[in-house]
């Protein structure tokens, strides 16, 4: 060890042993520059690196040195997002913390009563959890927190990258509020990151109300080596006659397979097919190809339709290490279980968004000297015939392009923190009524929403109409004396072991027409009956949202243009868009494009130049008027909202907003714009989402009255400024029409 | 004719009715109504000293006076030679549980157990002396060594669960007892008590083999019943209050539990298999009634604890299991009024602070300030009161005509206690009703 790190004389004897056992030459320059800040735990600090790069030793080297100091053992609460991680992180600690005699507790789901009980007894040294296990804690031992948590000397927050603008990160931080309570006193608490580009959001985060005086650890070491294949597929056009409604097999999704089974087999990876359809699909092609050669099937689903069984069947084949096994799956395989790191990962159409593809890539190539290796397929129509505007400007693969572009550049989209998660606000208010066996008003909204509190942006007037609210629902009653106890709903809810998550994963609309169900639909954007809808190769008409069940009913429709709405998992960024559009305007070509995505790009690029979309903002198809933004979704629902509120049919579709003219003309669907832009205050949002759907989007949110629940749903996925902004500029920019 | 009150009673009362809390003695002096309750009561303990058992459900409003009442029922019982253990629930303390938290429950109960020569609470090391001493005596008389009568009377026990260990420590504090051993005497206290809290610790102490955990709560109930009688006392009475407490937890199979602890007392008692035990339990009209989480949830209690369907319409029965405590009438509460006056002023007519037309017109001004509340919910009534003789009293040019219109009076909100504080900047929530 050099003489000139000071920080490595700071630690404990004990623990410097330890590292000269372990042959480490020096400190990692994130272990350099916490070590001082979290020895004397006064204060609370971020250590934000890439992976691998010594991030877990920063916190507890320093932490159990101070630990080791104290007269009375203390406990340090380690939060991981999954259950896996903690079983490594306990693995790593036991060797360290044997030898320093401070006791580690895994506690989660699959940990047994016996260990869980000694902590309980003992409780010192450290703990391993997750929220959901925490939250049962909190719920179902309420008495006893302040006990418990009595000597906590730090809380370590792992992945704090990707608990940040979710419900479980706020659901998290809400937990380490109320146990703070309990205990009477300020816990430090330490965030292990990977690198964001703003760090002040990580940091007011970690410690609401008071960001700025939570310090940070930023360390620049250069990534892992990644390495990226883009391939390209033309399904080609087949002539039918008439009005076919067989729906025709696609023939490339055969062709991927092939190219899968050979690049994946024998090792362990992940394939991301964006929906349920597409994940039976392609496990269904690809079993067929481990049979037709004989071979052991190493391909395994997983999404949220699938039985308890099947899926418990592939995390058990991801998690033994003897044979390679590849998951074909949706994001439940991104939060809901885990598995150690793979070898490689693959996308099947566009990627959600550029952090959600990030975060994917972070599960391969976590060991040292091993890189990254990610392998994305393009599907694409041929073009010719009656092709719609996706077609012709190969959006898929510029979306696709786009994002990984962007990744390079170190990209990604900014975290939402300004979501009011109304929903994780519910089940908290019924964990605090758990833990204390019942609370006044007065006493919830202290709690939760007081100043510095998580929920700290929502009103007495709006709390006082949702906690009616909730009484009207049967989730909350109140007894004689003012107490708000569960109703008769809220305690079955509570009672049940789902409650401790404050997420849901993976829903689906279901699709049904004329009382038989097609089949399912991942839907993030908005819903509005009479919208057009591309589903199963098909143009259908929305008839009725059913958003309790989860439904759409539609009817076929067929003449005019392909609609671009054909739901997706993800919601993209105006940066996103943005740089799809100085793509097809520009002639730089990517080096990870291979060649049939090279003419995809000339194609698309052609297909721009031709109907002169860099001074045009709309285009006319018939029926429907085309308004091109470029901007990301959250804008381009606002402009929505806006003209569904002017009469119109509008639903945002890809790169734009997508306006059935219905009676008017081109020039009024412009004219409705334009007198949007003219308006100087921003409509209030129960005019303008009044006649939206799809506005569940988090686990409680149909607990939440009317009016709170477009709070809610506005706070994270509209962006009226933006929208106003953009309309006003291109009145601007065209006075006339 | 004036009956001079003690100082100590006085002050006792005073001071507690201001807190808003229920004085522990004293509770004669100011007893208004509820003649029938209280002799229900009080022939329920007569039975149990004539080696019968009782359990009563006594259900009031917050501040109707059910601790009061239970307070009152307390001191009787100890007057007539029972010993009493009583205890509030809480959530930690309850009566059936698998965390400790009915061993917590018992422990408060032995900690507060009373004789009427201790009324305060830890009578336990009192009452296994007085086994001795009795067993001493007794002996003497029939010729007999110490240690055989009280190995005969130990036997006794022994049918009962638990009774072996239990009889094994009450030996063990009589060893200690004859050798001097302080150690040995105060560890079969503790034992008794339910402060061990593993069974090697006992068996090091005591040589026993088990301790007194939540599983065995009500058996050593009994076991101490069975006692106390052996060791010249009547019987044994648990008072247990707060049974709100059950109402109100969250946790379906937890609160499910408790209720069929109760349903096992309830049973035990009326079917006479518990000498010499009775329970009184406090609680809240939702508590007993709530047929989704109240004792009438679980059918089984519902069709022991039902009204009498005769009883109804002005006609009463104080026979069943439950005694509902109507809330004071107006009258009633004037001559507590009167009474707290009386107290007040020690007893001394010639001294009272305020004339009963003055109490009338204070009656007034509460009745509208907060309406009927005012004397169905008396507590906070009763602390402004004290609060406007205590200014009368250190003030003497002050009229009572002037001050009587500006007391301040609130509605009792039920006592919850508050473990977070900062609750007055809401006043927004203060009187949410959903």
């Amino acid at each position: 060890m050099s003489e000139s790190s000071a920080s490595f004389y700071r630690l404990d004897e004990r623990i410097q042993r330890f590292i000269w056992a372990e042959g480490w030459e020096s400190l990692r320059d994130a272990q350099e520059a916490a070590i001082p800040l979290i020895l004397d735990a006064d204060r609370d600090v971020i250590v934000a690196a890439a992976t691998a790069t010594g991030k877990t030793e920063a916190a507890f080297l320093p932490a159990l040195t101070h630990m080791l100091q104290l007269k009375e053992s203390g406990l340090i609460v380690y939060i991981s997002p999954l259950k896996a991680l903690i079983n490594d992180q306990f693995d790593r600690f036991d060797r360290l913390c044997g030898q320093l005699d401070i006791p580690v507790w895994p506690w989660h789901g699959d940990v047994s009563a016996s260990i869980k009980n000694r902590f309980l007894s003992k409780r010192s040294g450290i703990l391993l959890i997750t929220p959901e296990s925490l939250e049962a804690m909190l719920c179902n031992r309420g008495t006893s927190v302040s006990a418990i948590f009595d000597r906590s000397t730090f809380f370590v927050v792992d992945e704090l990258h990707a608990f940040i603008g979710s419900e479980r990160g706020k659901q998290l931080q809400s937990l380490m509020h109320r146990i703070e309570r309990a205990v009477g006193r300020k816990v430090p608490r330490i965030g292990l990151s990977a690198t964001l580009g703003d760090m002040n959001l990580a940091a007011e985060f970690l410690r609401t109300g008071e960001g700025a005086s939570v310090a940070i650890v930023e360390s620049r070491s250069s990534g892992s080596e990644l390495k990226i294949l883009v391939k390209g597929y033309e399904e080609p056009l087949v002539i039918r006659s008439g009005d076919d409604d067989e729906e025709r097999e696609p023939t490339t999704p055969a062709l991927i397979a092939t190219h899968l089974f050979k690049s994946l087999r024998g090792s362990n990876n992940l394939v991301f097919p964006n929906s349920r359809r597409e994940v039976e699909r392609f496990t269904h092609l690809l079993n067929n190809l481990c049979l037709q050669q004989q071979l052991p099937n190493e391909f395994w689903p997983h999404h949220g339709s699938l039985s308890k069984e099947i899926r418990t069947e592939t995390e058990a084949a991801l998690k033994q290490q003897s044979l390679p096994a590849t998951a074909i799956c949706t994001n439940t395989l991104e939060l809901g279980i885990d598995i150690g790191s793979v070898k490689s990962v693959a996308q099947i159409g566009s990627p959600p968004s550029v952090a959600r593809l990030r975060q994917r890539l972070g599960r391969s190539g976590r060991r040292k000297g091993e890189p990254a290796i990610f392998r994305s397929y393009c599907i694409e129509d041929a073009l010719g015939g009656q092709a719609s505007l996706a077609t012709e400007l190969r959006l898929e693969t510029i979306k696709t392009t786009a994002m990984i572009s962007l990744l390079l550049e170190g990209w990604f989209e900014p975290p939402a923190t300004n979501g009011a998660h109304l929903s994780t606000l519910v089940q908290q208010m019924l964990s605090v009524i758990a833990q204390y066996g019942g609370a006044t008003i007065s006493r919830l909204y202290t709690l939760l929403c007081a100043e510095k509190a998580p929920f700290s942006g929502v009103s007495k007037e709006d709390f006082i109409v949702l906690v009616r609210h909730l009484g009207q629902n049967e989730l909350l009653m109140q007894d004689s004396s003012g107490v708000l106890l569960h109703g008769r709903v809220g305690e079955k809810l509570v009672n049940h072991y789902t409650f401790y998550a404050a997420f849901v994963i993976d829903e689906e609309f279901r699709v049904v027409a004329s009382g038989k169900t097609l089949g399912t639909i991942p839907i993030s954007q908005m819903l509005t009956v009479g919208q057009r809808i591309l589903f199963a190769g098909k143009t259908w008409f929305v008839e009725e949202i059913d958003e309790t069940q989860k439904t759409i009913y539609v009817i076929r429709t067929s003449g005019g243009v392909p609609p671009l709405f054909s739901g997706s998992t993800g919601r993209v960024h105006t940066h996103v868009r943005q740089r799809m559009r100085s793509l097809l305007e520009s002639n730089d070509v990517p080096v990870f494009l291979d060649e049939v995505v090279r003419r995809f790009l000339a194609e698309a690029r052609q297909g721009y130049t031709d109907r002169n979309l860099g001074h045009t903002f709309f285009i006319d198809q018939g029926k429907v008027v085309y308004i091109l933004t470029w901007l990301g979704d959250a804008a381009n629902e606002a402009i929505a909202c806006l003209l569904i509120q002017r009469g119109f049919v509008a639903i945002p579709a890809g790169p734009g907003v997508e306006v059935q003219k219905g009676k008017h003309s081109t020039e009024d669907v412009l004219n409705a714009l334009i007198d949007a832009a003219a308006v100087d205050d921003p409509p209030p949002l129960d005019m303008l989402l009044a006649e939206v759907k799809n506005l569940y989007r988090e686990k409680w949110d149909w607990a939440l009255p009317d009016e709170l629940l477009r709070i809610a749903y506005a706070s994270l996925y509209l962006d009226l400024e933006e929208a106003l902004k953009w309309t006003k500029q291109i009145v601007a920019v065209n006075p006339v029409n | 004719m004036t009956i001079t009150i003690r100082t100590k009673d006085r002050d006792a009362v005073i001071q507690s009715l201001r807190a808003g809390v229920v004085p522990r003695t004293g509770q004669h002096l100011i007893q208004v109504g509820r003649t029938s309750e209280i002799e229900t009561l009080v022939s329920d303990i007569d039975r149990i000293a004539d080696d019968g058992s009782a359990f009563r459900v006594v259900i009031g409003e917050y501040g109707a006076g059910k601790t009061f009442f239970l307070n009152l029922v307390r001191a009787v019982a100890m007057e007539k030679k029972l010993v009493v253990a009583s205890a509030d629930l809480n959530p930690d303390r309850r009566l059936h549980a698998s965390g400790g938290q009915a061993r917590s429950l018992y422990a408060e109960l032995m900690r507060n157990l009373s004789t009427r020569t201790k009324p305060d609470g830890g009578a336990l090391g009192g009452i296994v002396e007085k086994f001795i001493a009795t067993a001493k005596t007794e002996a003497k008389a029939a010729g007999l060594s110490t240690e055989a009568v009280i190995r005969q009377k130990l036997d006794n026990l022994t049918e009962l669960v638990n009774g072996y260990d239990f009889a094994d420590v009450i030996a063990a504090y009589c060893r200690g007892f004859e050798e001097g051993n302080e150690q040995l005497k105060s560890d079969a206290v503790r034992w008794l008590r339910g402060e061990f809290s593993t069974k090697t610790d006992a068996r090091q102490a005591l040589g026993v083999r088990t301790i007194v955990d939540d599983a065995a709560v009500y058996d050593q109930l009994k076991l101490l019943a069975r006692f106390v009688r052996l060791a010249g006392f009547s019987g044994l009475l648990v008072s247990l209050d707060e049974l709100v407490n059950l109402y109100k937890m969250a946790n379906t199979q937890a609160r499910n539990a408790n209720y069929e602890q109760i349903l096992r007392i309830l049973n035990d008692s009326l079917q006479g298999t518990a000498v010499g035990l009775g329970f009184v339990l406090g609680g809240t009209p939702e508590f007993l009634l709530d047929t989704r989480r109240g004792l009438y949830s679980y059918p089984a209690l519902q069709s022991r604890l039902a009204q009498n369907t005769f009883a109804s319409g002005g006609l009463v029965d104080f026979s069943g299991p439950v005694v509902r405590l109507s809330s004071l009438t107006p009258e009633d509460f004037y001559v507590l009024l009167q009474k707290i006056g009386h107290v007040y002023a020690s007893g001394d007519t010639t001294k009272h602070l305020l004339p009963d037309q003055g109490i009338y017109r204070f009656m007034e001004h509460c009745s509208k300030r907060i309406g009927d509340a005012y004397f169905r919910t008396p507590r906070t009534t009763i602390t402004s009161f004290i609060n406007l003789l205590a200014v009368l009293e250190q003030n003497a040019g002050v009229s009572w005509q002037d001050l009587v219109g500006g007391i301040e009076v609130v509605a009792d909100t039920g006592g919850t206690i508050d473990l977070i504080a900062d609750a007055d900047e809401n006043e927004e929530f203060a009187s949410f009703k959903m």
